[in-house]
């Protein structure tokens, strides 16, 4: 129950009216941004408050990839002198991604682990949606859509790590 | 006179260009051969290379993320490979290698050397 209000919040925040229209390449560009960092974030936080070793590493792999992913978003972007424009769904994933820290931080151990597990299991499966339903049919630049889909298999693969690493936590 | 020397040293040219070529030909034939596995879509490909001792495998990081060339039991570990990066091993011993990237752990790939 707990799970799917959370993954409902999580895809709220993907697909709020805003929305209706298609997002262009400057407010695609600030979800993909805004979408990495919040997960960088969480990951940092997560890096040093794990219990689990599992926890920690997927924590540790989360910084990498996403830092990795972001460093390339921005170099595109700033090739095709995009500039970032926030919108409803960059600043919804914002605001969500602080919750999530707030509510992390107050946590800690076994039960840190778990609610920073269940929340990167919802967030990647909601990332994946957008991904798929709104940012890359969206996109209207070539390379932006290319970068769109080159994405994709890491975060499928972090959806089935977080996924194998809550099957394992009590 | 002179001439019986030429022809003789001409003989000897030959032969010893023939010689050349023949150790050539050998050796383009065991020539150690370079074998590309890529490494994209959070996969290797392709997953299993197949080799000869002395052959090389090279891997290209064609993500967007890091990932690493790890065999199970050690044998090769490249370490981290960013975006872009390679890794080379050399072949030297011959059996089944089973590799994994060490990040990403459903990514799995083997080497084969015979």
């Amino acid at each position: 129950m707990k799970k799917t209000s959370l993954f409902a919040a999580v895809l709220f925040a993907l697909s709020t009216p805003a929305f209706a229209q298609s997002p262009n390449d400057a407010q695609i560009a600030s979800i993909v941004v805004t979408a990495n960092q919040v997960d960088i974030d969480a990951g940092k936080l997560a890096a040093t408050k794990a219990a689990d070793p599992e926890v920690k590493k997927f924590a540790n792999l989360m910084v990498a990839d996403h830092t990795g992913v972001n460093k390339q978003a921005v170099a595109l972007v700033t090739k095709l002198k995009v500039k970032p424009e926030d919108n409803d769904t960059s600043k919804s994933l914002k605001a969500g991604g602080d919750k999530n820290l707030a509510d992390l931080k107050g946590l800690s151990g076994a039960a840190f682990d778990k609610a920073y597990i269940d929340h990167e299991v919802a967030y990647h499966q909601a990332v994946l949606d957008a991904v798929d339903k709104t940012l890359i049919p969206s996109a209207s630049n070539a390379e932006l859509k290319a970068l769109l889909v080159k994405v994709r298999p890491a975060f499928v693969s972090h959806l089935e790590h977080a996924k194998h690493v809550q099957s394992t936590l009590k | 006179m002179r001439s019986l020397a030429l022809m003789v040293l001409a003989g000897l040219l030959v032969s010893s260009t023939g010689e050349e070529a023949r150790s050539l030909a050998a050796r383009a034939a065991a020539r150690p051969a370079t074998v590309a596995v890529a490494i994209e879509g959070m996969k290797f490909a392709p997953a299993t290379v197949t080799v000869k001792p002395g052959d090389t495998v090279v891997w290209t990081n064609k993500d967007i993320v890091a990932h690493t060339v790890t065999e199970k039991a050690g044998t090769f570990d490249s370490k981290i490979i960013p975006p872009g990066g390679t890794f080379k091993y050399v072949a030297r011993k011959k059996g089944s290698f089973a590799y994994l990237c060490s990040l990403h752990q459903p990514m799995t790939g083997g080497v084969n050397v015979q």
